[in-house]
């Protein structure tokens, strides 16, 4: 429920609560006064009643005549009639019209009253009573006064709910204003920070409300990050430009060392040739390994810059198979693939194609001469499966998840010093890249390696065509 | 031929620049990005070297601003960047050729004379001799001194790309781009084994080996050793 719809029913149930509480107050007031009334009038008829057993009719008219001027004092109301409703004493003239006549009742009329000269009707309540000679009495009072204060009553009720509510909605929705206007910013100021401007943060107002406790803690977890990016980028940095620049300027000097030994002394060549190669060669592995590491910690990173083609890996595995084949073969090992003729994803070629080219690598590296490596890419809806299985050592079950983490070398691996520890590892990064996973399993003998990659639903899956390279 | 190198390491420019003057090149050497815009738009250079992280106008900058004053020098781009989002964006801003740091210096010099050669042989050709070898362009065949060899067609792209360069020196990894379209180096020698078989196709049973191998650079097809 958005805040301002909070607001709008947060009003309306003070508006309910306050009415009902004002109208139970009106109630009980109004009982209140008319109970009063009620007993003052009781109390009257009672000391009439004295007066009439006392001394008779004779008696009651008397005391009436001495009241005469009750109406002016105290808006009281006196009149005996006889059995035909003829006055006989008391300050009415005549017995009252259209009321409903029985003993021991209470009833209501109004009474015109003169005031300054003109009649003003004033609304009377009052209680007849029969007397033992069939004389009638009537008792009453001015209620003008107590229908006043009620009717004020009233209004103020209306009008003080009626505001009461206004203003808890208005204070409700400036408040829920408020709170919208700041989780919107908040809101605004987390997307720029997902957008990759980790400066960005939560604004505080000073109030040290739960706002700024929220703003506070988020920007101190932002700091955080930003801190720990710092150190990243800073240390990636460093293997670019720290590591590379030695590395180029030792292969320069190498290189010249090597041209120098190659124009002086017959046996200095060749010594120098023997020292000099090898160093080449370990800058080399060198570099690839610092290219790699750099290519997962960017893969990793989701690249931003990483362009997304349509990538067929039905082709690109061909080439790849074809590219290794020749060396496979003579390394004493068959390798088949099986593949359809398209398989089209969405992806960056050159990563893929390093996945595929690592798996190979390893293939060849690891499994032993007359082994087979089988690599098969599989299309259907909505996806492409690629595998490369083959019937060397494999990986154990338990070093399975390690074996995809940089520079972990498992098993036989361990002892193969060749490796960088680092093609799985780079292998694992780019399937994530591409919003697969891979896994590695048991090919009984042997190790497969499967990736599946999610593709947009597409067309008819076309026959697998098997062929040996 | 005159080379323009920019590069602001004076000590990896000034090794490059003696072993480029050794191979019998003409270099003037460029400390910064601006002193190299300016040489580079004053003087007439067959080839730019320029790095491409440099003081005052990176490399592409200066490459961007050359060809917008319509010059057209060939210019190759060393960089410590080197992944392929950065190679790609470096070709496409006008570079002739991207090569990442640390590079072998074979590696540089394969690549410049390829820069330096490439507009010998028109690219609209059907076919190429190289001493009695003929490559077919169009059939896709070859034939040594008039007797037809079998090749598949990977090996034919193999042998056309070091035949277009006959007598220069063709990387490994320039083949690897080319043939393969792989913009990144295996760990295992894979283009050796495919160079093998293809020497064994070409050479096998002919007084005169055409395909050599240059150590530590690369692989020729020429006319004697």
């Amino acid at each position: 429920m958005s805040s301002a719809r909070l607001a709008l029913v947060y009003s309306a149930l003070v508006m309910l609560i306050t009415a009902a509480l004002l109208i139970t107050v009106y109630l009980v007031t109004r009982s209140a006064l008319e109970r009063e009334i009620a007993a003052v009038i009781r109390a009257e008829v009672d000391d009439l009643g004295d007066d009439l057993r006392l001394g008779g009719v004779g008696r009651v008219a008397a005391t009436l005549r001495l009241r005469a001027d009750s109406w002016g004092r105290t808006g009281a109301v006196f009149l005996l009639a006889d059995q035909a409703f003829r006055p006989v004493a008391g300050n009415l003239s005549a017995w009252p019209r259209d009321i409903e006549v029985a003993p021991s009742t209470m009833v209501e009329f109004e009474i015109a009253a003169l005031e300054r000269g003109s009649p003003v009707l004033h609304p009377v309540e009052a209680r007849i009573e029969r007397l033992s000679n069939g004389y009638w009495l009537l008792v009453g009072a001015d209620i003008s006064e107590r229908q006043a204060v009620l009717r004020r009553f009233g209004l103020a009720t209306l009008w003080g709910t009626g505001l009461t509510a206004l203003s808890v909605w208005l204070l409700g929705a400036a408040y829920a204003r408020r709170t919208a206007r700041r989780v919107r910013e908040y809101a605004n100021t987390c997307q720029t920070i997902m957008q990759g401007d980790l400066t960005q943060r939560l604004r505080t107002d000073g109030a040290r409300d739960e706002f700024d406790a929220l703003a506070l803690a988020v920007n101190a977890m932002l700091e955080r990050i930003e801190e720990q990016n710092t150190t990243l980028r800073t240390a990636f940095d460093s293997i670019a430009h720290d590591l590379r620049t030695p590395l180029y300027r030792l292969r320069v000097r190498l290189e010249e060392a090597q041209l120098r030994a190659g124009a002086s002394h017959e046996t200095l060549q060749t010594e120098a040739q023997e020292l000099i190669a090898p160093a080449l060669e370990d800058l080399d592995r060198l570099q690839r390994t610092l290219t790699t590491l750099l290519a997962i910690a960017r893969a990793e990173a989701q690249g931003v810059t990483t362009h997304h083609d349509q990538v067929d890996l039905a082709e690109l595995v061909a080439g790849l198979v074809e590219l290794y084949a020749p060396g496979m073969r003579g390394a004493g090992l068959e390798i088949t693939l099986e593949t359809p003729e398209h398989a089209v994803l969405t992806g960056n070629r050159q990563l893929l194609a390093q996945l595929v080219t690592n798996l190979l690598e390893n293939a060849l590296k690891y499994v032993p001469t007359g082994g087979r490596v089988r690599v098969r890419v599989e299309e259907s809806v909505g996806s492409v499966a690629l595998s490369v299985a083959d019937n060397g050592p494999g990986i154990a079950a338990a070093d399975r998840e390690a074996a995809l983490r940089p520079f972990v070398r498992v098993g036989d691996a361990a002892a193969n010093a060749s490796g960088s520890g680092l093609g799985l590892s780079l292998a694992a990064a780019v399937a994530r890249l591409h919003r697969a996973q891979l896994t590695l399993g048991d090919a009984a003998p042997g190790l497969i390696v499967r990736c599946v990659f999610p593709t947009a639903a597409r067309r008819d899956v076309p026959n697998g065509i098997a062929q040996v390279c | 031929m005159h080379l323009l190198l920019i590069e602001d390491d004076a000590e990896a420019a000034r090794f490059l620049a003696k072993g480029l003057r050794e191979s019998g090149y003409v270099v003037d050497i460029a400390a910064d990005g601006r002193e190299g815009l300016f040489r580079a738009s004053e003087g007439s250079y067959d080839l730019i070297i320029a790095d491409r992280q440099l003081p005052h106008f990176d490399g592409l900058s200066i490459v961007a601003m050359l060809r917008r004053n319509g010059k057209h020098t060939p210019v190759l781009i060393l960089s410590a960047l080197g992944s392929v989002d950065d190679r790609i964006e470096g070709l496409r801003a006008g570079g002739d050729d991207y090569l990442t740091k640390p590079f072998a210096f074979g590696e540089l010099l394969a690549r410049i004379e390829a820069l330096l050669r490439r507009g010998n042989l028109p690219e609209v050709t059907t076919r190429i001799r190289v001493a009695d070898l003929e490559l077919d362009l169009l059939g896709r065949k070859v034939s040594r001194a008039g007797r037809p060899i079998d090749v598949t067609s990977k090996e034919f792209q193999l042998l056309e790309f070091l035949a277009r360069r006959a007598g220069q020196v063709v990387t490994r990894t320039m083949l690897l781009e080319a043939v393969w379209d792989l913009h990144f180096d295996p760990q295992t020698n894979v283009i050796d084994v495919h160079i093998s078989r293809l020497r064994s196709a070409v050479d096998k049973g002919f007084d005169r080996p055409l395909l050599h191998t240059v150590r530590g650079a690369g692989y020729v097809l020429r006319d004697g050793g």
